[in-house]
């Protein structure tokens, strides 16, 4: 009577330990087919994580609390490099250390890369006080440009990936309706607002798309470049160009502060508002479409501000 | 013993060490600058004929904001055509998007938003041609009557081309420096050029990338 009991035991085991080996063995084989995916910046983090969805995996290159202005490659940028089976690059000036840690991890030529801003119409910085045609790389600080780049992100992926082209292109004009809706909000939040008076200058070229595509005229910019402190006379020309052109709003950056923000402040009485760079935290599907609702809601809120102070000025 | 004590000892080259120490300083910060002020510069002058535009170094404020969102435009009007046209019956003709199907796609330039006044409120309007065959000729958006000072006009158009099974479109965007224009009769190169009208040429994102890594 026994037997049976041991035999249906063991077999028992036998298919539960068949099952766990092959649970094991076949679930990292078929997660390894799945497309690996490169980033060098957060905003590409959720643009390829909202395209993909759970069929390729998203692999940023350096660390989700790197700043990516004037970043240092790290030894284990190289390792995660060579993992991946292609990169999406901004390619345009924001991420030019993924380029030195290609060449030193021995994947220049064999990586191949998705220039996000291939199809993209390019501007040039805002305010430069030279009058000089500057490219400005901040394409992902926007919805349009963003959009821009998430078809041809879409579009490249499934030259990789064709058995999920589809599903690419679908996911992705999904995102970009998502991203159109925040625009919406946006308008939402300003509905009836005079804007006459509305007169900004920003701490750096980061906000031009942005701006640009609102209709929001840039009066001044007070980094000469992004990244570089404007001199003493640099300085002084952009608070009486602040003062001439009657700018009212200062926006400054959240994650990298300055203190130039409040000497300007100080000099010329201007209100300042933060908006993201997006550049920093966690990386995350939903953190682009967060931070750019955020930096909406915080335009809204300083063009209100102004157009409440405009009203009862005296 | 005092005198001999008291003497002054020059180093050999003491004038040319300060004379080292300056140079040295003076071509570091000569260097950064030059750094600095060339950091990001577009370098490269397309060649733009007489009938071209150039985005870049061309447009400013309104004109800028419609052209950049007319460019968008171009990748997504295929996938709208193809959602209007998705339960079309076997004999019913299929259309381009149309300005409202741009507003419930929430699709700028056309969409009526802060945005669209701020940048002049054009009047956008559709023509489609009489289908010749297969639909064969030029779709085209025009963008024009806007209420700012110097605002110039839009035209999307679209090129459509079949032969045997394949199906070509090519979409350009012009402008014209006039704020009030009519719908052109033709949407062909020859024909706008004629009438004053400018391909837009952009400097989009692989042109740059050419700049700073070369072919």
């Amino acid at each position: 009577m026994q037997e049976p009991n041991t035999f249906k035991g063991f077999l028992a085991t036998f298919v539960a330990t068949t099952l766990m080996l092959f649970t094991i063995l076949i679930a990292p084989t078929a997660n390894a087919q799945n497309l690996q995916v490169g980033v060098t910046l957060h905003p590409y983090y959720s643009f390829v994580s909202n395209i993909v969805g759970d069929r390729a995996e998203v692999i940023p290159l350096i660390g989700a609390e790197s700043n990516p202005h004037g970043y240092i490659p790290q030894p284990a940028d190289m390792k995660r490099i060579l993992d991946m089976d292609v990169m999406v690059v901004n390619g345009i000036g924001h991420d030019s250390w993924a380029f030195e840690i290609l060449q030193a991890a021995g994947a220049k030529d064999d990586l191949p890369l998705i220039y996000a801003n291939d199809g993209v119409s390019l501007i040039p910085i805002a305010g430069d006080p030279s009058g000089a045609k500057v490219v400005n790389p901040h394409t992902f600080i926007s919805t349009v440009a963003a959009i821009q780049q998430i078809y041809g992100i879409a579009r490249q992926l499934a030259e990789y990936d064709p058995e999920n082209a589809d599903f690419y292109r679908d996911n992705s004009r999904a995102y970009a309706l998502e991203l159109r809706k925040l625009r919406a909000k946006f308008d939402g939040m300003i509905a009836g607002v005079n804007l006459s008076g509305f007169r900004c200058a920003t701490m750096h070229s980061g906000y031009d798309y942005i701006m640009q595509e609102l209709g929001l005229n840039v009066s001044a910019v007070i980094e000469p470049r992004h990244g570089v402190e404007p001199t003493a006379r640099q300085m002084a020309d952009t608070i009486d160009r602040i003062k001439a052109s009657n700018v009212n709003v200062l926006f400054a950056e959240k994650y990298f502060a300055s203190a130039l923000s409040d000497t300007i402040r100080d000099a010329t009485g201007v209100q300042i508002y933060s908006i993201s760079h997006i550049s920093s935290g966690p990386y995350s599907n939903e953190k682009f479409a967060d931070e750019m609702l955020e930096n909406l809601t915080t335009l809204a809120s300083a063009i209100r501000d102004v157009a409440n102070l405009t009203a009862t000025a005296p | 013993m005092t005198s001999k004590a008291l003497q002054l000892v020059r180093p050999a080259a003491s004038r040319y060490e300060t004379l080292t120490l300056l140079l040295t300083a003076a071509i570091l910060i000569s260097a950064q600058m030059l750094y600095v002020a060339n950091l990001g510069r577009q370098e490269t002058e397309e060649q733009i004929y007489a009938w071209q535009i150039s985005s870049f170094n061309s447009f400013e404020g309104a004109d800028q904001t419609i052209y950049s969102a007319l460019f968008t435009v171009k990748d997504e009007v295929p996938y709208i055509y193809d959602d209007v046209n998705r339960f079309n019956g076997p004999d019913e003709k299929f259309r381009w998007p149309n300005i409202e199907d741009f507003q419930e796609y929430l699709v700028p330039p056309f969409y009526h938003d802060t945005s669209w006044e701020q940048s002049g409120s054009l009047e956008w309007l559709l023509f489609e041609p009489v289908a010749e065959g297969e639909m064969q000729g030029y779709s085209m958006y025009l963008g024009t009557n806007g209420n700012l000072d110097k605002q110039g006009s839009f035209l999307l158009t679209i090129g459509h081309v079949h032969a045997g099974f394949s199906n070509n479109n090519s979409l350009d965007i012009w402008w014209h420096s006039q704020g009030s224009i009519a719908m052109p009769e033709s949407g062909f190169r020859d024909t706008l050029v004629r009438k004053g009208w400018k391909l837009v040429i952009p400097y989009s994102g692989d042109k740059e990338v050419k700049r700073i890594f070369g072919e």
